[in-house]
């Protein structure tokens, strides 16, 4: 693979009837990282990530993927390097059963066979639904078709996977699930990004936080720095608030500590524990 | 003149209509979406009418005739009158209106809500269809090009689109009755509809005017329709 | 009371499997009573059985007293039920009643069914626009707002039925943190104004902002019930699959590193409510 894994360039886009939601977007995600994409709805995240795998094409500006731009190229041929799981799963699943809807996505991009099977098989495993093939997905409840939806994106095996709101109508161990997962993914080296409202779920499972305010993007850093006091005020302007943990560090004079973890290590630091 | 003066008096009342509400441009797709029965009705009756002897011209084995051609003409003004009336019906009745009037007349409520909702649930049904379309294509289903790959894109999508309304439905009836909506008795009539003496004499003298019109055409006093 | 259930066991038409076992639950004018547990423990049920729209508006089997202001919903038709008490779900769009065209409409829809007088109803809505501060959203299409100005409309429908008791399943869950932010304090306002509040969250947060009893269902039984704070420092939330406050997560991962004391004299969950940055949102980079 050359290059970047999703770079935009100049990215801007008008909806039909006005709106203008992306404005001179440049962005680069490199391989293998792991990005959060936050911003108020509005915003343009959903907007901004229906480009890379061409929901969406761009008024002006450019958007290439490892390295190829992508230009008129279908969706279904982009498919086979981007995965997008859309937030409500309910929008996507047809089949009787779980298997079928899982298979859905591999069979489309030409797998057939015990390959098939192996690669639903592997989907299922990583969001904890083995076993449930032959379950209707209606009689799953809404959280775990969350995750059915997000493994019929995961069968397909993409390099790049892009996840709208996983942890929405989660209950705990469903976010743990979800946190698990992504934490799995980046580990074998897939590039992931997932927008999220959840501020605790970005500031402990991303590397990379990017935020948005009326088709801009912000703030683009760590979440050390994303979260840190100096950039709280941009934050409120776009009805954002950082992780409690930041703001009880801020206010105990340990400087930038977006997770529960990063507050202790830097009470630790600071005298240790009695 | 019998055949003619029918249609054409319902077409000029129609023109005259549009022209006053100034909905002339609006009409043009009702227009356009008579056209491909106007022209079956044209060609059948122009070639084939039965019994015709008074061909136009001969172009090989087709024979139109004259009495055909009028035939044709006839039947053409006629379903152009019928269709431009409704048109015209269409475009100067907001749908408010028109719901708030039946409703006052006596309508229940239910078959209000059911025909608003149906009418306002036209743009959201096409917008998670899009939707529902995007999820799939995300996952590989290539809709982009030929027909038959369009087409193929139907049966993913129908599957969502139908469960998700249905799903709903127990939702909305819940919000619904949350919102007293099977209360019993006349709801509130919020609007006032203006209905000058004026208006209602013309309703009135229309109806009993087109009864009479049948009436007098039937006994051969009137060359209608 | 407001609301009162005693020993509330329900199961849906056509099923067996009893979704509510036992449910005890009270909840009194201007306190907000919070319901959290699991997915599939049963909350949703909860709402319905409380609102008295079940068994009369969907059927099933309910045994047991609910008590909505007095009557019991046994022998209550679902429009008078909604006089008592009204729900709001988590999707807004689902709320709307997709006939009106302007939210003032929508507003009157409740109202207009019952058959009250122009003037009465004008009152209605104009009281639950002021109530819910969302008199400039009148003219508005309801169907082009922001999914938290929507769940405002939909809740402010109900209020112009004037009901004294409020429940809310899940009514944040779609929303983006200002939409939260809205909801939460809109709710906060109404408890003020005396209505009662059953509200289901997941969002422990918002729950610690507004409530004052927390109710723990598990399996469709009331596994614990108590005050707010207590019931949400409680270490067997996390157990039960419920995601405690952040406020009590970084109380005990301090106390468990042994730096408890570092948070002398911090409250936490004040912290929280206060608005980030001073002079309230709007600075910008």
């Amino acid at each position: 693979m050359t290059g970047p894994a999703i770079q935009l360039e100049g990215v801007s886009f008008d909806y039909p009837r006005g709106p203008r939601a992306l404005d001179g977007i440049d962005l680069q995600v490199a391989t293998g990282e792991l990005v959060a994409i936050v911003g108020q709805n509005g915003s343009g995240k959903s907007t901004l990530v229906r480009h890379v795998n061409g929901l969406l094409r761009p008024t002006s500006g450019s958007v290439a993927i490892n390295g190829r731009p992508v230009g008129r190229r279908h969706v279904a041929e982009l498919a086979r390097e981007v995965g997008l799981a859309f937030q409500n799963p309910d929008r996507q699943i047809f089949a009787g059963k779980v298997r079928a809807e899982v298979a859905f996505g591999p069979r489309n991009l030409g797998r057939r066979g015990a390959d098939l099977d192996a690669v639903v098989e592997r989907a299922l495993a990583i969001v904890g639904l083995t076993g449930d093939e032959d379950t209707n997905p209606y009689d799953l409840g809404f959280s775990r078709r969350k995750l059915l939806a997000l493994a019929s994106i995961l069968a397909m095996e993409t390099p790049i996977v892009i996840l709208d709101e996983p942890t929405t109508g989660q209950d705990a161990r469903g976010i743990s699930r979800v946190q698990k997962i992504v934490a799995d993914l980046s580990a074998a080296g897939l590039t992931v990004i997932a927008i999220s409202h959840d501020m605790r779920f970005v500031a402990e499972s991303f590397q990379r936080v990017v935020v948005m305010r009326a088709g801009r993007i912000v703030l683009d850093g760590a979440p050390q720095g994303v979260f840190a006091e100096e950039a709280w005020p941009t934050l409120a302007s776009t009805f954002l608030e950082p992780p409690l943990a930041a703001r009880v560090g801020a206010r105990l004079g340990l400087g930038a500590t977006p997770t529960e973890a990063a507050l202790v290590s830097a009470l630790a630091a600071q005298a240790p524990a009695r | 003149m019998r055949g003619w003066t029918g249609p054409l008096v319902v077409l000029a009342m129609v023109v005259a209509t549009a022209a006053v509400a100034r909905i002339g441009r609006s009409m043009v797709p009702f227009a356009l979406a008579v056209i491909p029965l106007v022209a079956s009705i044209l060609l059948i009756n122009t070639f084939l009418f039965p019994g015709a002897t008074d061909v136009i011209v001969r172009i090989g084995p087709l024979t139109p005739t004259w009495t055909g051609l009028e035939a044709a003409l006839q039947a053409t003004l006629r379903v152009a009158s019928f269709a431009l009336s409704v048109a015209v019906f269409a475009l100067t009745t907001p749908t408010d209106d028109l719901l708030a009037d039946l409703e006052r007349r006596g309508l229940g409520r239910r078959g209000i809500f059911v025909i608003g909702a149906a009418i306002g649930m036209i743009p959201r049904i096409a917008e998670r269809a899009s939707e529902i379309t995007d999820s799939q294509r995300a996952r590989g289903l290539d809709t982009e090009g030929s027909p038959v790959r369009r087409v193929r894109g139907v049966v993913p999508l129908a599957g969502p689109l139908i469960i998700g309304a249905l799903s709903e439905v127990e939702e909305r009836t819940m919000a619904l009755e949350a919102r007293a909506f099977s209360a019993p008795g006349r709801r509130t009539t919020l609007r006032q509809l203006p209905d000058s003496t004026s208006q209602r004499f013309v309703r009135w003298a229309a109806g009993l005017g087109a009864i009479v019109a049948v009436a007098a055409s039937l006994a051969g006093f009137l060359p209608l329709p | 009371m407001s609301l009162q259930m005693r020993g509330a066991t329900y199961a849906y038409a056509g099923t067996k499997a009893t979704v509510l076992e036992g449910v005890d639950l009270d909840v009194e004018p201007g306190r907000v009573v919070a319901v959290v547990g699991p997915n599939e423990s049963g909350k949703s049920t909860l709402c319905l059985v409380a609102a008295g729209l079940a068994p009369a508006a969907i059927g099933g089997r309910l045994s047991g007293s609910v008590v909505l202001d007095g009557q019991e919903t046994a022998t209550l038709k679902p429009y008078e039920a909604a006089q008592r008490c009204g729900i709001l779900f988590q999707n807004p769009a689902t709320q709307l009643s997709g006939t009106s065209a302007t939210v003032w409409e929508e507003l009157a829809f409740g109202p207009r069914n019952l058959g009250l007088s122009i003037e009465e109803v004008v009152e209605r809505v104009e009281g639950a626009m002021t109530t819910l501060q969302i008199g400039g959203l009148a003219e508005r299409d309801p169907h082009r707002l922001s999914g938290g100005q929507a769940q405002l409309v939909a809740l402010a429908s109900v209020v112009a039925l004037r009901p004294s008791m409020l429940i809310l399943d899940e009514p944040t869950s779609q929303l983006d943190p200002a939409g939260t932010r809205l909801v939460g304090d809109a709710l906060a306002r109404l408890a003020a104004s005396g209505t009662a509040i059953l509200l289901v969250e997941h969002k422990t947060g918002l729950v610690e902002r507004v409530a004052d009893q927390v109710v723990l269902l598990v399996g469709g039984r009331v596994e614990t019930v108590g005050p707010a704070a207590t019931v949400l420092a409680d270490p067997q939330l996390d157990e039960f699959g419920v995601d405690p406050p952040p406020s009590a997560r970084i109380t005990r991962a301090l106390a468990a590193a042994g730096h408890a004391d570092r948070l002398a004299g911090l409250d936490l969950a004040a912290l929280e409510a206060e608005p980030v940055v001073s002079g309230g949102l709007g600075g910008g980079a």
